[in-house]
């Protein structure tokens, strides 16, 4: 990518192959106010800097009573499986995360979504988990905005308006969903016989929810009103993954809108 | 066989054309010398003997042989004193304290005395101190006061190092450079890498401050200790790590701890420039700090890619000798110390510390709604919000009625008006 050569290696570099001590000198840095953007490789190596994340990053601000903060530090990582990667170059484990308080989580799905939601979420004045859906580094084209744009945190977006069921997702699965909305809407001969008539026709809304903490539970809530019927997609497996929560959240604030339970379509475990 | 020493003869030409024939040599791009015989090595000293430990004084407070005073006048010698006992002063009324279950937690700093203050002393008053939690001292010697101690012991509205959130001895102070404790140990050490690259990065700090580690023995096994030293290594960074072996991790002793000589032979493992100092002896420790300060603020201007960062490893042994005493009958072969003096100091610093903890123990515990700030910066998320206002209406509903909450909102700055009436 050039950029240690632009920047120099003072500012880019390589470090040791040990996540908790990536992420403990990226707090460290923060820790003195300055922009730390620290990678890691896969997500499914996240694990080792959990402590350095979940009880130093995420708490800082509020066990130093506002006097110290890590809102400089942001933890790149690729995420999600890119088909060859088994076990282990294949994991979504941002609803580890989620209980985090003092965290973000940020799922871009796209090119143009990943540099305004990068930029966002490096000049949030919080910690920010930045989690890339590796298979989608070149399968996804875009023209991207050369200038600088940030996009928000903590915002959900509609891609496509509906009225009929509320359709959840976030990172991959966004093509799924909408590759499913298609053939819902005109199925192919073969499986024709399997999707009534009558369903064809139903106006599903499709949403990205884009930040997974805080989650735009408004947007959420407001569609769900709306269409009585929710149906929440990830990668992650289906026990204490990101839907659980939402799920439950929705439940209470819905309940007597709800047409149906709210359903979860996740990774089997 | 003779085909297989006709082929190692053609080999070994071929090699010799090569240069690759000699047992002499190094391994190739390296320093590493070619040996022809099997040796398994154990020990960081050439002799195979134990890394052995510097000192200054002995236990009576004279200079030990070959020994060279560090730079130190009356002034500096009575304000270590001082230092040194308002610890014990401090710990024995608090220690006491936690026992009547009045504070909920107490790390003294016990024997750790000199270890603290000497390195206190040799620092800047502005490098970044990055502790596990028997560092008090560090903070006394840069005028943190007796008041900031007993109102984070007290979790009081007065805490300003947490606003009360924290257990006791989780001191914080970015006015004195002294990053806020945290429970987990030994997460400090790779942020101390951090740290200390930060400095390096800025201008106006760049080769004149350091960030310094502290840890103890124990907190030396875990993951993050083997981490932060290889950042700080590697990136490299202008970080003195200090490790305080006093012999135990709570009921753990150093000999079910490490197998190895100490913490101090791990420190060549990275390539970092390594001392093991007796930590009962304040003056070694002022000079060795100071040195490892100095090569390590000098080595942060340099490029090199290979450069070396100063670790020192403090061993205590506070069963054997006092490093209080020690010190006191240096000071008095100085003619700097006598036993008016001494009797002096103990009467103010425990009228001192009385008289802090008397008026600690009375004042309230910050506004209850603090338990919901400083969570996020910026906007408040939705959940926290929604939290609060759980609290509220629980308040509104049983706060008056039910006895314990009455009480409990009793010890409330504004007994929880401030959510109620906002």
């Amino acid at each position: 990518m050039g950029l240690a050569e632009e920047f120099g290696k003072e500012r880019v570099f390589n470090t040791p192959l040990t996540e908790q001590g990536i992420a403990g000198f990226g707090i460290g840095l923060a820790l003195m106010g300055h922009t730390a953007i620290a990678e890691i490789q896969f997500a499914d190596y996240i694990f080792p800097a959990f402590d350095q994340i979940v009880n130093e990053a995420a708490k800082i601000r509020y066990r130093s009573g506002g006097q110290y903060n890590v809102g400089g530090l942001t933890i790149r990582t690729p995420t999600m499986s890119v088909g060859h990667g088994g076990l282990y170059h294949s994991q979504s484990p941002e609803g580890f995360f989620m209980g985090a308080s003092g965290l973000k989580i940020v799922i871009p799905r796209s090119p143009i979504q990943a540099k305004g939601l990068l930029l966002g979420s490096i000049r949030d004045p919080n910690p920010v988990i930045f989690m890339e859906p590796k298979i989608l580094y070149r399968s996804a084209v875009e023209q991207v905005p050369v200038d600088d744009y940030e996009l928000p945190l903590g915002k959900a977006e509609v891609l496509v308006p509906g009225s009929d069921l509320t359709l959840l997702t976030w990172g991959t699965p966004v093509y799924h969903c909408e590759a499913a909305l298609h053939m819902l809407a005109s199925p192919s001969p073969s499986l024709e016989s399997l999707i009534p008539t009558s369903l064809r026709s139903a106006k599903i809304e499709l949403i990205d929810l884009r930040s997974i903490l805080p989650w735009d539970v408004e947007a959420v809530t407001e569609s769900v009103k709306r269409t009585g019927r929710l149906v929440i997609v990830h990668e992650a497996g289906m026990t204490a993954g990101v839907g659980a929560e939402i799920s439950a959240e929705v439940q209470k604030r819905c309940f007597l809108k709800l047409n149906a339970p709210v359903k979860r379509v996740t990774g089997w475990e | 066989m003779i085909r297989l020493s006709a082929v190692s003869r053609r080999i070994s030409f071929k090699w010799g054309a090569r240069g690759l024939a000699s047992a002499v040599g190094n391994l190739p791009n390296s320093k590493s010398p070619i040996v022809s015989k099997l040796n398994f090595f154990n020990a960081v000293q050439n002799d195979s003997g134990l890394i052995p430990t510097f000192r200054v004084l002995d236990g009576t407070g004279k200079l030990i042989d070959g020994a060279e005073l560090p730079e130190i006048d009356e002034k500096l010698a009575h304000r270590m004193y001082e230092n040194m006992q308002l610890l014990p002063t401090l710990d024995n009324i608090l220690y006491n304290v936690q026992r009547q279950g009045k504070i909920s937690f107490y790390m003294t700093s016990h024997g750790e005395e000199a270890t603290i203050i000497g390195s206190a002393a040799a620092l800047a008053l502005d490098d970044e101190v990055l502790g596990q939690y028997r560092e008090m001292g560090v903070l006394l010697w840069r005028g943190f006061g007796v008041d900031n101690v007993m109102a984070q012991c007290f979790g009081n509205e007065e805490d300003t190092s947490g606003k009360g959130r924290q257990m006791p001895v989780h001191f914080g102070s970015p006015k004195h450079h002294f990053h806020t404790i945290s429970s987990p140990l030994a997460t400090q050490i790779p942020q101390a890498a951090g740290v200390g690259y930060s400095l390096r990065r800025s201008p106006n700090r760049r080769g004149r401050s350091i960030a310094a580690c502290y840890f103890g023995e124990g907190a030396a096994s875990e993951g993050d200790f083997h981490a932060g030293l290889l950042l700080a290594s590697t990136i490299p960074s202008p970080t003195l790590y200090i490790a305080r072996n006093n012999g135990f991790a709570i009921s753990t002793p150093s000999s079910e701890q490490f197998y190895g000589d100490g913490i101090a032979s791990r420190g060549p493992g990275y390539g970092i420039d390594t001392v093991r100092v007796d930590g009962n002896d304040v003056l070694a420790v002022l000079a060795a700090v100071r040195e490892g300060r100095r090569s390590v603020g000098h080595h942060s201007t340099s490029d090199d890619s290979f450069a070396y960062r100063a670790r020192a490893e403090v061993e205590d042994r506070k069963r054997i000798d006092n490093p209080i005493v020690r010190f006191r009958l240096f000071m008095e072969s100085q003619g700097w110390w006598n036993a008016e003096a001494e009797e002096e100091l103990k009467t103010r610093l425990k009228a001192e510390v009385m008289a802090s903890f008397k008026r600690a123990e009375s004042i309230k515990r910050c506004e209850l709604g603090e338990l919901f700030t400083d969570v996020y910066g910026g906007e408040e998320p939705w959940n926290i919000k929604e939290q609060r206002e759980e609290l509220i209406g629980l308040l509104k509903k049983y706060g008056e009625v039910w006895e314990p909450w009455r009480t409990e909102l009793a010890k409330f700055k504004n007994s929880g008006q401030d959510l109620l009436k906002p």
